[in-house]
């Protein structure tokens, strides 16, 4: 028997679903707008930051399924029934120890990089818990800081960890 | 843009719609188009819904297949891929950012089918299969044969990759991945070189591929190269030898990133980096022993 077509409607919107900072949210979004600009526009989250948009800089870093990634690159339609984790999440009821750490260290400058460089580090030490300088350097290579405060904020994220 | 749950709605959606489709993965590719609007987003088949083809798998044929939603950071933290295929997290390692490498897939690296692709020289390297579906087949062809052209690839326009194969690095094998890019992050090759090798007392090598990136319009096998390191033992000379005739089987050109005459002083260099430090761990290894791989 002929399968019924799955003809893709293309629809210009969708309902979608997804877990966005501990609670499930729905969202009627083109599909293909960027999970950054579904977080700033249609949840009113601005802390993930548009930056380049393109990959390079790590502004917009979110954790996507418990890793970062950039919300930049991701489409919306794409985060259907996934878990993502932005900034406002990781200090919910009380500031995160990388945060803080970040404000001891005195690695905050302008402050724009900053919530990517948070979510970052925090994918990082997910992953690895006592990381070594060089492991923290490559966890955060995909982060850019053009006020240049790199090593304020490795020492913040090596801090956290305790080392 | 469309997002099948199922392998077989992804074949049955390309099978109706043909040309007119552009399949998205990691998405890393798409979303710098759309941006640039370079692209319609009305014809994107999203196949990052389909759980059944995320996998790592080591199969009963001693086969490692990576599926087409692994992504490179599921390859890094695989430990069939560490235990396997060493060169790939060598490569992979080198590839964007830790957030891109958690979004793109190896798969569609191969599907992009750019010459600069990071994936591609480990995966020729080690003779990688690359498995096609479509509604009424399934075929399956070396990942060489796969890539024709700059940007152009054997897939017809209803088929979906879904695997990429590749036997292990086995014990007396070695292999290395070596990269020059502007940058130690998130740089595009400005050229690379690959290789694989079965070993043998001299030492000298009894088989090896070498597979050079961004210096073509497709990844290429250096073939040349490949005869004179056969030749006879495995010698600074003979190292200095090949990777001059690597630089002169690449035809690379002059972009953005570098011109061609650089682009073949860089396969030089890389390719005399990999087999000196090949050579290194063959004499830093004590008494009669026989050589170990180094994956």
């Amino acid at each position: 028997m002929p399968r019924k077509p799955v003809h893709p409607a293309n629809p210009a919107s969708r309902n979608i679903r997804f877990k966005l900072n501990g609670k499930w949210v729905r969202v009627q979004t083109p599909p293909a707008k960027t999970l950054l600009r579904l977080l700033r526009d249609e949840f009113d989250l601005t802390g993930s930051k548009p930056g380049c948009e393109a990959g390079e800089c790590g502004a917009c870093t979110v954790l996507l399924g418990g890793v970062p990634v950039t919300s930049c690159m991701v489409l919306a339609g794409q985060v259907e029934g996934r878990e993502v984790i932005t900034i406002e999440g990781l200090s919910k009821r009380r500031i995160n120890p990388i945060v803080k750490a970040f404000v001891e260290a005195g690695a905050v400058q302008c402050g724009y990089c900053i919530p990517g460089f948070v979510v970052a580090a925090r994918g990082l030490l997910k992953e690895v818990r006592k990381p070594s300088r060089e492991i923290v350097c490559s966890g955060l290579s995909g982060n850019i800081c053009r006020c240049g405060g790199y090593s304020r904020i490795v020492e913040a994220v090596m801090k956290t960890s305790g080392r | 843009m469309v997002s099948p749950r199922s392998v077989r709605d992804a074949l049955q959606i390309l099978d109706e719609q043909r040309e007119n489709v552009r399949i998205v993965a990691g998405s890393t590719d798409v979303s710098v188009m759309l941006k640039d609007g370079n692209i319609r987003e009305e014809c994107f088949l999203d196949i990052s819904h389909l759980e059944a083809l995320r996998y790592i798998r080591m199969g009963r044929d001693r086969l490692v297949r990576i599926g087409a939603l692994a992504t490179y950071g599921d390859c890094i933290r695989s430990s069939i891929i560490r235990r396997n295929a060493r060169i790939l997290v060598d490569a992979f390692d080198t590839l964007g950012s830790p957030q891109i490498r958690n979004l793109a897939t190896v798969v569609g690296n191969l599907g992009n089918a750019s010459p600069a692709g990071d994936a591609i020289p480990p995966l020729f390297v080690l003779n990688a299969t690359v498995v096609l579906e479509s509604v009424s087949e399934r075929r399956e062809m070396p990942a060489q044969d796969f890539l024709v052209d700059y940007r152009k690839t054997n897939r017809k326009p209803n088929e979906l990759i879904t695997e990429v194969s590749f036997s292990p690095v086995r014990r007396g094998e070695v292999a290395f991945f070596k990269k020059l890019g502007l940058r130690q992050a998130n740089a595009i090759a400005i050229a690379s070189v690959a290789f694989w090798g079965q070993i043998a007392e001299g030492p000298r090598f009894t088989d090896a591929r070498i597979a050079l990136g961004a210096v073509a319009p497709t990844v290429l096998r250096a073939s040349r190269a490949e005869k004179v390191l056969l030749s006879g033992g495995l010698s600074r000379e003979r190292i200095g030898e090949v990777a001059r005739i690597c630089a002169s089987e690449a035809q690379p050109i002059s972009d953005i990133r570098g011109s061609a005459e650089y682009r073949r002083k860089a396969v030089v260099g890389l390719t005399q980096l990999g087999f000196l430090e090949v050579l290194d761990g063959l004499r830093s290894r004590s008494g009669n022993e026989s050589p170990k791989s180094s994956r």
